[in-house]
């Protein structure tokens, strides 16, 4: 009851809101310096910041910090914690909109087979060797993007209300039916197995410079275009009928969303390959800490997704060091349980 | 002048309509009861009437097509009071009330100006929830919910209201008090494109007697077709009802008064 209590607060004073928002921000910064210097190699945080100004200035590194350090915290570890934070924050965004477009807490990129759908176009082209420039993430984003077209129109073929449940059920389904088929090509094309099985359970491993600059532009643009639909999603989280009886153009509005939070789930698997549970843990708990509204809650999320994906990827490179955790199966360890407990725990009230 | 008008149309949810070859008219300033059996396309009407469903005929709204209208125009001239459903996720009673305003508001990035903030206010003062307006939906009884939905509804500030059932779930103060306001609201207008609108009301009421002090006219459902529309209280005292009911209503309602008035 202390919860309810403490989020009742925040709901109410705007000020305690901006605070806990301020505080998030800081937090979500100091993680992200923490997972960078984290590691079997240590740095002062001096240090650190002397390499982090020298490449932001382009003046030579001071004498005291070794060429080595430069290249393992600039080279590796940064551009792996950003990546890390910007697809969590990309996911988390992406959830936070499906579930106000399916008005279920439930929902996901995950769940709903769009990340399993991009990971499958992705493969499709790892396989098939094609290179061209910016193929992954257009065909992933393509390949989610149909994959979550073909379960609405299955939900409305089977299901004339589209119930919720409905949709969530025919999203797993989906999900481990595509699963089902990329186990099926990376078994086919054995010599692609290893990198294939990486990118079905996520990882960050060896992410530079290059993956920040495909996925920061993107995760910005389409935040942005969420954060102009704030209101709108808002309303649809009353549903589809309510939404257009107080002069939301629903078909518009959920479409333009949908391709905008595949683009997110797309960007980020080609980045990183599948990775679960973010998009579903994040939202819930903003929601939980600052209200449902989304003005609030898409930025926030983002926040909260990435200092978590951050965290998860720390946990997955240190734990069995030098081995790796996949990143998919740390998240999942974490985000199962909670799935089961907001499940069952939304059941109960209703 | 008419509001809202329909000819010949057919709407439902699946190929089979519920709604069969039905004509409407409601003009400025009139109040509609809306009554029939259970299951007979009341609500699918309401819907219809604020242009919610995919229909086959003729609707044209203060004039204007309804199939080539943006929601936000049909929004602005009529809002609708659904009846009561699930809530998901967790807002507050002004929060909710606030996002009745979407028409209203300054479109964009902006909050909330001054006016939208008052209106908001008087409206869930209108309704009594203002002492709830910190309380989540989701912690809220069925009768305090349905009071919040109104509160909505009126923050939308239409000069057509639809109701689908508002006395659902309220107490008899609260049943009292909404009839009370829907009768001073009805003395009032709206404003809409820059032209003062009667307001004007239609909603599905299961209560004869609370519709009848608000509402003149009494259409009634059977099976999807309009099978009565004249004066409320001239329907009273024909066989009408008891032929839309199948049932001897007016002999009922009269031993219920005979027991009060005893």
């Amino acid at each position: 009851m202390e919860n309810t209590a403490e989020k009742k607060n925040i709901n109410k004073s705007k000020a305690g809101r901006r605070a806990g928002m301020i505080l998030s921000v800081i937090a979500c910064f100091v993680i992200l310096v923490i997972c960078i210097r984290a590691g079997s190699v240590y740095i002062s945080l001096k240090d650190l910041a002397s390499i982090v100004a020298s490449h932001v200035t382009g003046k030579p590194l001071p004498g005291e910090v070794a060429p080595m350090m430069d290249s393992i915290f600039w080279t590796i570890r940064m551009p792996r914690a950003l990546v890390a934070f910007l697809v969590g924050g990309c996911l988390a965004v992406s959830g936070a909109v499906m579930q106000a477009l399916l008005q279920n807490p439930l929902a996901s990129s995950y769940t709903m087979g769009v990340s399993s759908g991009a990971c499958l176009g992705a493969a499709i082209v790892l396989v098939s060797g094609i290179s061209l420039p910016f193929i992954l993430p257009v065909t992933s984003f393509a390949a989610g993007l149909i994959t979550v077209v073909i379960v609405l129109a299955f939900t409305a073929a089977i299901d004339k209300m589209s119930s919720n449940t409905t949709v969530i059920l025919i999203g797993m389904v989906f999900s481990l039916f595509v699963t089902g088929i990329m186990n099926f090509l990376a078994t086919l094309y054995s010599d692609h197995y290893k990198r294939l099985w990486l990118w079905m359970m996520g990882s960050f491993s060896a992410r530079n410079w290059t993956h920040v600059a495909i996925v920061l532009p993107v995760a910005v643009i389409c935040t942005l275009i969420v954060i102009f639909f704030t209101r709108e999603l808002d309303i649809m989280t009353f549903g589809e009928e309510q939404s257009k009886a107080m002069g939301v153009e629903t078909r518009k509005v959920k479409t333009i969303l949908i391709i905008v939070s595949s683009i997110l789930t797309g960007v980020s698997v080609s980045v990183a390959g599948v990775i679960g549970f973010v998009d579903l843990v994040a939202p819930h708990v903003v929601r939980k800490l600052f209200g449902p509204e989304h003005r609030v809650l898409i930025p926030m999320s983002f926040v909260y997704g990435g200092a978590f994906m951050a965290l998860c990827d720390l946990i997955a490179r240190t734990v069995l060091s030098p081995q790796e955790i996949p990143i998919g199966a740390v998240t999942a360890l974490i985000g199962a349980p909670f799935f089961a407990y907001v499940f069952f725990a939304g059941r109960k009230k209703g | 002048m008419s509001l809202i008008e329909i000819k010949y149309l057919s709407a439902g949810y699946t190929k089979t309509p519920v709604l069969k070859d039905i004509s409407l008219t409601v003009s400025e300033g009139e109040a509609v009861m809306i009554g029939g059996p259970n299951g007979a396309g009341k609500t699918t009407l309401l819907r219809v009437m604020a242009a919610l469903l995919p229909f086959e005929g003729e609707m044209t709204l203060e004039d204007k097509d309804a199939s080539h209208m943006k929601r936000r125009d049909i929004a602005s001239l009529i809002a609708l009071m659904p009846q009561t459903q699930e809530m998901y996720f967790s807002y507050t009673v002004s929060q909710a009330v606030m996002l009745g305003r979407y028409v209203r508001m300054r479109r964009g990035l902006y909050g909330p100006s001054a006016e939208d903030k008052e209106t908001v206010d008087r409206v869930m003062n209108d309704c009594g929830v203002y002492e709830l307006r910190h309380r989540l939906l989701s912690e809220l009884s069925g009768g305090q919910l349905q009071r919040a939905l109104l509160a909505r509804t009126f923050a939308q500030q239409t000069p057509v209201v639809l109701l689908d059932e508002p006395g659902n779930n309220l107490d008899i103060k609260f049943r009292a008090e909404l009839t009370e306001y829907l009768e001073t609201w009805m003395e009032g207008t709206t404003e809409y494109n820059g032209k003062k609108i009667k307001n004007t009301l239609a909603g599905v009421f299961h209560d004869l007697g609370e519709a009848a002090r608000l509402c003149r006219r009494g259409v009634f459902v059977k099976d999807g077709k309009i099978v009565s529309d004249m004066d409320l209280k001239e329907s009273f005292n024909s066989k009408v009802l008891n032929e839309v009911y199948d049932f001897d209503v007016i002999s009922y309602k009269r031993t219920e008064s005979a027991f009060w008035n005893s």
